[in-house]
C-alpha cells in the first residue's frame, strides 16, 4: 500500500509539472498587457521595455519557466501584478483558501448526508412514490443547466428564508445558500447512483441467502447491501470533488464569497497572469489528490481490490 | 423410515402475476415430508421445483403468491403467513437453504466467519466469544482446514467447492430442522460434487436434519435420496422410494426422464431425448400435462387430469395407465432393462 501511494504521488507530481508548464506557456502567448497593469496605453516603448525586463519577461522562455519552478520549490508563488500589486500571492491566498475549503467540505458533506439516504430510500420503495419524486428531482437537475438553479436558489432562497443575498463572513446564515448551491449537483448524482447500485445489489444471490438464513430485510439493507452498494459510489467522490470545485468558481462569484473560486474568474478577467498560474496549480493539485483519495478509499472498502498488480487483483 | 411427518403440503397452488397475466407455477401439489428422511425433487428446468420449496420459506419473488392450499409445519400453516415477522420464525431457525451458486451466494465484503457468526447470533442464542468459537467449530465441521485463519478471509479467497462448504456451514449454523439443498452441486466441478454430497449426508446424520434436494441430476438423486418426487409442469407426477422410482417407474414422464440418462444409452444409437416442450403454464393445463409429449398417450390423457394411483404404500403415480380399465402399455426398452436390474438388486 505504502509503495503504491508513493508511486501515485510521484506520478501526481509529474502531472502537476506538465499542467503548470502548459498553463505557464499558454499565458506567455497572451498579449503582454497583463504584465503592465493599468494605464499601459500611455507608456512609452522604453518604459514598457524596462518594466518587462524588471519582471524577467525578456529572458528566454525556458529560463522564465526554470525560475518559476525554482521559486515554486521554495514555496514562493510570485507576486500579484494587478489584483493587488506587489503583494505575494501566498499572502493573498492564505486568507481565501480556508473559506473555500470549509465551504467545499460543507457542500460535499451535505451532498453525502442528503444524497445517499435519498438513494437508499428510493431503492427501498422502488416504483413507489418516494422513488418517483426522487427520480423527477434527479432528471430535473440533470436536464437543466445547474446555473439556473443557482440563480433560483439565490433569488427565492434569500426571499423565503429572509437571508441576505450576498455572503458575509461573520453571518453564518449567509453560508447556507452558497453551500446548498454547491451541493445540489452532487446530491442528484449520489442519489441516482446509490439507488441504482442498491437495486442491483438487492437482486444478488447473497441477499437471497441472507434472507434464507433469517436476516430481516431491514438488516439486509444496512448490514449487507449498503456497503456493497457504497463501494462503487466511492468512485464518484473525486468526480464530485471536481464538480464542487468547478461549481465554486461560479457560485463564489455569484454570492461574492471571498474564496478562491471567485478569485479565479476575477484574475482571469483582469489578466493577472501570475495569480492565474498559482490558482490553476492549486485546483489541479486538489483534483489529482481527490482522484488518489478515491482509489485508496476503494481499496480500503473492498478487500478484492488490490492496488498493486497481483495475480488475483481486479 | 420414521413416520413422523415434519412438513405436510396439501393442495398447494402457487401463482405468479406477470404483466397482467397469471402463471400457474405449482398446480395443486400435495406432499408429506418425514422427519429425518432425504427427499429428492427432480424435474427439468422450469418444472417448478425451486418455486415449490421457496414457498416453504416465503422466498417467492415479489410477484409470486400462494393462491390456495396449506403447508403445515409444527401445527402452523405457512401458507397463511403474510408478514416478514412471521417468516423470520421459520427462515433459518426451522428451515434453512443451500443455494445453487456458491460463487455469488456469499457477501463479497464480509469475512466468511462473520457471515456464519451472523446465523449463530440470530438463531443459537449465544454471543461474543462463544459465537465466535461456535463459528470456528462449524467451519471445521464442514471440512475447512485451519478454521481460525480462514474465519477472517473473504469469499474471493476460497475456491468454488470451499465456498459451497461455507454456504452449507451457514445453513447448518442456523440449527434448522429441515435443510433444503437447491441444486447444491450444479455449479461445481464433478470431482467436488461427490465430496459436497458426502458432507451434506454426514451433517444430516450429525445434526439429525431432514433434507430436501432439488436437482435435475439423477446421479445425485441415486446417491443421496431415500425418496423421490418427480415434478413436471408444476405437479408431482410420481412419488416413491428411491428403488421404486428407479427400478419400477410408472409414469410416462418418469420413463422418459430415466430413458434420457446418457448412462442407459446403447453405443452406436442416438441418445434418447424427450420431444416437444413443457406446456405453457400461462394457460390452464387440461388432462395430463405430459400427454402432448407422450407418444403413447391415451385419449383420456388429453381430457381429464388423472388422479393418483397407489402402486405400493409408499409409491404413487398420477397416470391413467394405472387405472384398471387402461389398455396395457409397455414401457420403453430402457425401462424394461432397469426393471430387470431392479429385480436382481432386490434378489441380492
Amino acid at each position: 500500500m505504502a509503495k503504491y501511494i508513493i508511486k501515485r504521488l510521484g506520478s501526481a507530481v509529474i502531472s502537476l509539472f506538465i499542467i503548470t508548464a502548459c498553463i505557464f506557456l499558454l499565458l506567455r502567448l497572451m498579449p503582454i498587457e497583463g504584465y503592465l497593469g493599468a494605464g499601459y496605453e500611455k507608456m512609452s516603448p522604453e518604459v514598457v521595455q524596462n518594466q518587462l525586463r524588471s519582471l524577467g519577461l525578456l529572458d528566454p522562455v525556458w529560463v522564465q519557466l526554470k525560475n518559476f519552478y525554482v521559486n515554486l520549490f521554495h514555496g514562493n508563488l510570485g507576486i500579484s501584478w494587478i489584483y493587488r500589486p506587489n503583494v505575494p500571492i501566498t499572502d493573498i491566498l492564505a486568507a481565501k483558501i480556508p473559506i473555500s475549503i470549509s465551504m467545499g467540505a460543507a457542500a460535499m458533506a451535505l451532498a453525502l448526508v442528503v444524497g445517499l439516504p435519498l438513494g437508499v430510500v428510493m431503492s427501498r420503495f422502488k416504483g413507489g412514490l418516494p422513488d418517483k419524486l426522487g427520480t423527477s428531482f434527479i432528471v430535473l437537475l440533470n436536464a437543466v443547466p445547474v446555473v439556473v438553479f443557482y440563480l433560483i436558489i439565490q433569488l427565492y432562497g434569500s426571499k423565503i428564508f429572509g437571508v441576505p443575498m450576498l455572503f458575509s463572513k461573520t453571518d453564518w446564515r449567509t453560508w447556507i445558500l452558497p453551500t446548498v448551491c454547491l451541493s445540489i449537483g452532487s446530491i442528484a448524482n449520489y442519489a441516482m447512483w446509490m439507488r441504482r447500485y442498491m437495486v442491483d445489489e438487492l437482486n444478488s444471490d447473497y441477499v437471497r441467502l441472507a434472507m434464507a438464513k433469517g436476516v430481516s430485510r431491514r438488516n439486509i439493507m444496512y448490514h449487507h447491501v449498503f456497503r456493497n452498494a457504497f463501494v462503487p459510489m466511492i468512485q464518484l467522490l473525486p468526480a464530485s470533488l471536481l464538480m464542487t470545485i468547478m461549481g465554486s468558481i461560479y457560485v463564489e462569484s455569484l454570492f461574492s464569497v471571498p474564496g478562491m473560486g471567485g478569485l479565479l474568474v476575477d484574475v482571469i478577467k483582469r489578466q493577472d497572469n501570475t495569480m492565474v498560474q498559482a490558482l490553476v496549480l492549486i485546483f489541479a493539485t486538489m483534483g489529482i489528490l481527490g482522484l488518489l483519495l478515491g482509489d485508496l478509499l476503494m481499496a480500503l472498502a473492498d478487500p478484492r481490490i488490490k492496488l498493486t498488480r497481483g495475480e488475483d487483483g481486479r | 423410515m420414521e413416520n413422523n411427518m415434519i412438513l405436510s403440503v396439501h393442495n398447494l397452488d402457487v401463482k405468479f402475476s406477470l404483466r397482467g397475466r397469471t402463471l400457474h407455477a405449482i398446480r395443486g401439489v400435495s406432499l408429506d415430508i418425514y422427519q429425518g428422511e432425504s427427499l429428492a425433487i427432480v424435474g427439468e428446468s422450469g418444472s417448478g421445483k425451486s418455486v415449490f420449496v421457496k414457498s416453504f420459506m416465503g422466498l417467492l419473488d415479489q410477484n409470486g403468491y400462494i393462491d390456495s392450499g396449506s403447508i403445515l409445519y409444527n401445527n402452523k400453516n405457512l401458507a397463511k403467513f403474510k408478514t416478514e415477522r412471521e417468516w423470520l420464525t421459520i427462515r433459518g431457525r426451522e428451515i434453512a437453504m443451500v443455494m445453487q451458486d456458491p460463487m455469488t451466494s456469499l457477501n463479497p465484503l464480509k469475512p466468511i466467519g462473520k457471515q456464519i457468526e451472523e446465523a449463530i447470533l440470530l438463531h443459537q442464542g449465544i454471543k461474543g466469544a462463544a459465537a465466535h468459537a461456535a463459528a470456528i467449530d462449524i467451519l471445521a465441521d464442514v471440512g475447512i482446514d485451519n478454521p481460525e485463519h480462514r474465519f477472517k478471509q473473504y469469499p474471493h479467497e476460497f475456491s468454488g467447492g470451499m465456498r459451497q462448504r461455507v454456504v452449507i456451514a451457514i445453513a447448518v449454523a442456523c440449527k434448522p430442522k429441515v435443510l433444503i439443498c437447491d441444486e447444491p452441486t450444479t455449479a461445481l466441478d464433478v470431482t467436488i460434487q461427490a465430496q459436497i454430497l458426502d458432507l451434506i449426508k454426514k451433517l444430516q446424520k450429525k445434526y439429525n436434519l431432514t433434507t430436501i434436494y432439488i436437482t435435475h441430476d439423477l446421479g445425485v438423486v441415486a446417491n443421496v435420496a431415500d425418496r423421490i418426487a418427480v415434478m413436471y409442469a408444476g405437479d408431482l407426477v410420481e412419488v416413491g422410494s428411491c428403488e421404486e422410482v428407479f427400478y419400477d417407474p410408472r409414469h410416462p414422464y418418469t420413463w422418459a426422464l430415466l430413458s434420457s440418462l446418457p448412462q442407459l444409452g446403447v453405443k452406436g444409437e442416438p441418445l434418447y431425448s424427450i420431444h416437444g416442450t413443457p406446456p405453457n403454464l400461462f394457460h390452464e393445463v387440461k388432462g395430463d400435462a405430459f400427454a402432448a409429449r407422450n407418444p403413447q398417450a391415451l385419449k383420456i390423457d388429453f381430457e381429464i387430469r388423472p388422479p393418483y394411483f397407489q402402486v405400493s404404500p409408499t409409491h404413487k403415480a398420477r397416470t391413467w395407465l394405472l387405472d384398471p380399465r387402461a389398455p396395457k402399455v409397455e414401457p420403453p426398452e430402457h425401462i424394461r432393462v432397469l426393471r430387470e436390474q431392479g429385480g436382481k438388486y432386490r434378489a441380492q
